[in-house]
């Protein structure tokens, strides 16, 4: 003690012992003080990274001309129309040197290769982050006054979004992402408003519920309710987690507020289907291509099919055989917005469909509810429930109308300042892991919250969480000049008794015409000038399969000779493309010479049977349509402006832009012309 | 050698243009010392004569002073920051960011601004408290206690000024919070309040004024008032000294500076 206290005083006398002592001490204090901060800016972390940066490009072969390229001090890209200061160059300096691609190290790893100029969009614009900022810790992870922390690779399209809200080839989880959104019915409750001023729609069409009770039972809709992925694996309806009580309750008010339908109990005139062969049913169901559409479970439990319709797996469970009947007679009388197409079956068809379906059920589904006759007590709590879980945001019904702003608005869910957001204990604080989270367990944030659980995997509710994402403040004030607008749906519809026929089949629940209809089957906008009518009119009367890679088909319709003629006429009338003339290239001009030229074009300068296939012999390509049969099914002038420039008639399509003289075009348009169908086509 | 650098010095203080401009040459004597501070615009406020005890640490603790030297270098840091801070919407905190990570030394010019501050505000409380404790408000340093008073005002308003200037989030609610206190105010409170933002609400204009304020109208009064109140030093007898004080300790040390010198 003794000594600390004089080697203090020692100390103390040394430094401060007289005034000029003092003087110095504390002079030299002050100077060391305001060195450190000079001193500070010279050792900062940025001048670390460019001189390892020296140093790794030091020993390569092309050091030279790299060098060359390095520049010095703090750099930045300034976009004042985007609100861009980034100075993530400095660090990252190899940002744009292809040579660099074996170099794994961050800061100094090239860019990927992307569609746009670095320098034009700046880094913060996809990556988030603080752009100003220069040292990691600030421009990576600052989250303080509403900084954007970097965004994780696995949701980088999200960056993409933000200007492009179409479809992008190059981003399959975005356009997944906001596929979901509109297909699982997030939008039904939640309003997503687009920069451009549209409100995203939904599109899985929930059925209308107005008239349940000629469909299906109570016990049904009470099964149903307890968790819709038990009926069916593929259901989009997500589970509410409700209790036997309010399901019950639920199913009840469903039940009464139903109102009988006209043509549900219609009893149809059926011979009985029980003497027919055991396969017709699943025959006529493939014949029918049902599974184009609706998928059903096979015994080792994937599904098998496609996804527009219901999954059929334990239709038996669900639906009553004479509203199946009338459904499968004609699906347009029960909900006339339905896409599946009024197949013009037989009475005696239907039986056979109707009962085949009737067996795809499930003893074990449903089988120990038993619910009580519904007091008018539970009927009005059903009701009560039906209006605070919002329902009718997605299903029509009766007695309830659609709410309006049931949910939080996400316009701009992908700005949202983390301060505003909370965080359950463990999570990561972060906007992405908050989204996902809130997809994956919604109900895990507390007591009362009403959004329900969702089946989906984790690579969907990334997709999901990529989708929201790109609805940031920056999307909503890009320059109108960067957005890309979405494809808009037109509401084209086709007139008079044919257009009246199309909405009956549904033509456009697979085909697009004039910006109208899905992109299953190919676009039928210009179909008048591509194909030959006796060729369309026989394809209407049986289709057969062009490409010998497709699964999925068209399905027959059992048209009369008359409608399949008003239809014909009309698409081979209204769908006519003003650019090509019908009277270039006549085959009937073609010498023998210039058919066989083109031969020689097809096998080998063109190698055309590497896709198609034109001599079922010889030819193996399976990516294009057959060809064996052309000369019958397509025009001269089609085939000959196709030639010329494939993507101007079809944009995207898969057939490379030859660039072929006016000469090739001929002489391939004569040989293709030769390919007909031996004879008469024969009718399956 | 010393001899030419005296006369070199004398030369030029006896020069038409020192002349000029220090009115009084200085002298050995008490008058012309006298004179020397007098006549110096900046000195005359000063008292011409300080009892050497008042110098000692312990009778001040130079609170005074050292408040006076914080204020000097927020003066010099704020001038250097004005030359890169715009006080509008769209640049004020794309400013900041630039002093913290592009600007030489910005983010300690900012450091020494900011706590300089903050040690401001807690010199001239304990200046108040050390006044008050030693009862040197009394007659006839009333009024010196008001002007006092004043400066204290205007230094919390400096520092209330300056902390909407990072237009950050912690500025903007402080600032909003600490406006709508001033709607309290009976009868004309939303009228100051509206006043005060130029506005219903925190914006462009509440900055543009909290700016103007900032950087010139309340350093300016505060000049004023710290003149003043140097001033009243010596008009109300220099330095006060304590009565009670035993006179033994005191007599030694009350020989008057000039004397000392002598």
């Amino acid at each position: 003690m003794q000594t600390v206290k004089k080697f203090l005083s020692s100390l103390w006398q040394a430094l401060f012992g007289d005034t000029m002592r003092a003087f110095g001490v504390v002079s030299a204090a002050l100077l060391i003080a305001l060195a450190i901060a000079p001193a500070k800016d010279h050792f900062s972390e940025w001048h670390g990274y460019q001189g390892r940066y020296l140093s790794l490009i030091r020993d390569r072969g092309d050091a030279i001309s790299l060098r060359r390229r390095v520049q010095p001090g703090i750099q930045q890209t300034w976009l004042p129309e985007l609100g861009v200061v980034d100075r993530c160059t400095t660090c990252h300096q190899g940002l744009k040197e292809s040579s660099l691609a074996d170099v794994h190290t961050q800061p100094f790893r090239k860019h990927p290769a992307i569609p746009h100029s670095l320098d034009g969009f700046g880094c913060v614009t996809c990556h988030r982050g603080q752009g100003p900022a220069t040292t990691v810790a600030e421009a990576h992870y600052s989250d303080r006054a509403g900084e954007d922390p970097i965004l994780p690779a696995r949701y980088i399209e999200s960056g993409c979004g933000q200007c492009h809200q179409n479809a992008l080839t190059g981003t399959p989880q975005l356009n997944l992402g906001r596929q979901m959104l509109a297909r699982y019915g997030c939008v039904s409750c939640h309003s997503v408003k687009l920069p451009d001023g549209t409100t995203l729609t939904a599109s899985d069409n929930p059925p209308s519920l107005e008239h349940i009770a000629d469909k299906t039972t109570r016990e049904w809709i009470f099964t149903w309710l307890k968790d819709p992925q038990a009926y069916a694996a593929s259901a989009t309806m997500p589970n509410y987690k409700l209790n036997d009580a309010d399901a019950s309750d639920i199913s009840a008010f469903l039940m009464s507020s139903s109102t009988q339908h006209a043509g549900d109990t219609a009893t149809l005139v059926t011979a009985s289907a029980k003497n027919v062969d055991p396969t017709a049913g699943a025959s006529l169901y493939g014949q029918s291509f049902c599974a184009t559409c609706h998928a059903v479970q096979n015994a080792a439990g994937n599904l098998v099919g496609g996804d527009v319709g219901p999954e059929l797996t334990r239709i038996g469970n669900k639906v009553k055989p004479e509203w199946l009947q009338a459904w499968i007679e004609n699906p347009r009388t029960y909900d006339s917005k339905t896409l599946m197409p009024h197949y013009r079956f037989t009475p005696q068809q239907v039986a056979i469909l109707a009962d085949f379906l009737k067996n795809k059920s499930d003893s074990d589904y449903g089988a120990n509810v038993h619910l009580n006759a519904a007091t008018p007590l539970q009927i009005a709590h059903g009701r009560k429930l039906v209006a605070e879980l919002g329902c009718a945001a997605c299903h029509k019904m009766n007695g309830v109308s659609k709410p309006e702003n049931f949910a939080p608005d996400l316009s701009r869910i992908g700005s949202k300042p983390l301060a505003q957001l909370i965080f359950l204990p463990g999570m990561e604080h972060s906007l992405p892991s908050y989204i996902t989270r809130k997809i994956k367990q919604p109900r895990g944030f507390g007591p009362g919250l009403k959004m329900p659980q969702f089946t989906l995997t984790n690579a969907q509710t990334d997709a999901l969480t990529t989708a929201l994402m790109a609805l940031t403040e920056r999307s909503q004030s890009m320059p109108a000049k960067l957005r890309v607008a979405a494809v808009r749906e037109s509401n084209y519809q086709p007139a008079g008794h044919a257009g009246k026929l199309m909405t009956e089949l549904a033509c456009f629940s697979c085909h697009r015409i004039n910006g109208h209809g899905s992109d299953m089957a190919p676009d039928l906008t210009r179909e008048g000038s591509s194909v030959q009518r006796q060729w369309l009119d026989d394809f209407l009367k049986n289709p057969n399969t062009l490409r010998p890679s497709l699964i999925r088909r068209m399905p027959r319709f059992n048209l009369s000779d008359s409608d399949r003629k008003e239809l014909t006429d009309y698409i081979m009338v209204a769908y006519q493309s003003p650019d090509i003339d019908p009277d270039t290239a006549p085959s009937a001009t073609n010498t023998p010479a210039t058919v066989e030229h083109g031969r020689q074009l097809f096998y080998s300068k063109y190698a055309c049977q590497s896709c198609h296939i034109a001599d079922t012999k010889t030819d193996k390509g399976y990516i294009g349509p057959t060809l064996t049969q052309v000369g019958s099914r397509l025009t001269p002038a089609w085939i000959y402006a196709w030639m010329r420039n494939p993507q101007a008639l079809r944009p995207g399509t898969m057939e490379p832009n030859q660039n072929l003289s006016d000469e090739d075009a001929r002489a391939l348009t004569a040989f293709l012309m030769t390919l007909k169908s031996s004879g008469k086509q024969e009718t399956k | 050698m010393p001899g030419k650098t005296d006369k070199l010095i004398e030369q030029v203080e006896h020069s038409r243009v020192w002349r000029s401009i220090f009115r009084s040459g200085t002298g050995t004597s008490t008058l012309h010392r006298a004179l020397a501070i007098q006549q110096n615009v900046f000195l005359h406020l000063f008292s011409n004569k300080v009892r050497k005890r008042m110098l000692s640490v312990s009778s001040t603790w130079y609170l005074g002073t050292l408040t006076f030297g914080t204020f000097l270098i927020l003066i010099v840091t704020g001038v250097l920051l004005m030359l890169y801070y715009h006080p509008s919407v769209p640049q004020a905190y794309a400013d900041m960011k630039d002093l913290q990570f592009v600007v030489s030394s910005g983010l300690f010019l900012r450091n020494l601004h900011r706590w300089s501050a903050q040690a401001m505000v807690f010199l001239v409380f304990a200046h108040m408290f050390k006044v008050f404790y030693r009862g040197a408000y009394r007659a006839p340093r009333e009024f010196n206690w008001v002007i006092g008073v004043m400066l204290l005002l205007i230094t919390l308003l400096l520092s209330y000024t300056g902390y909407l200037l990072p237009w950050d989030q912690l500025a903007y609610w402080a600032i909003t919070v600490g406006s709508n206190i001033s709607s309290a105010v009976p009868l004309v409170g939303s009228k100051i309040h509206f006043l005060l933002l130029g506005g219903n609400q925190v914006n462009a204009n509440a900055l543009l004024r909290f700016y103007v304020l900032h950087c010139v109208i309340l350093p300016l009064t505060a000049l004023l008032f710290v003149a003043v109140h140097f001033w009243r030093i010596r008009k109300d007898g220099g330095l006060y000294v304590q009565q009670s004080e035993p006179k033994k300790l005191a007599a030694p040390d009350d020989a008057v500076l000039a004397k000392e010198a002598k």
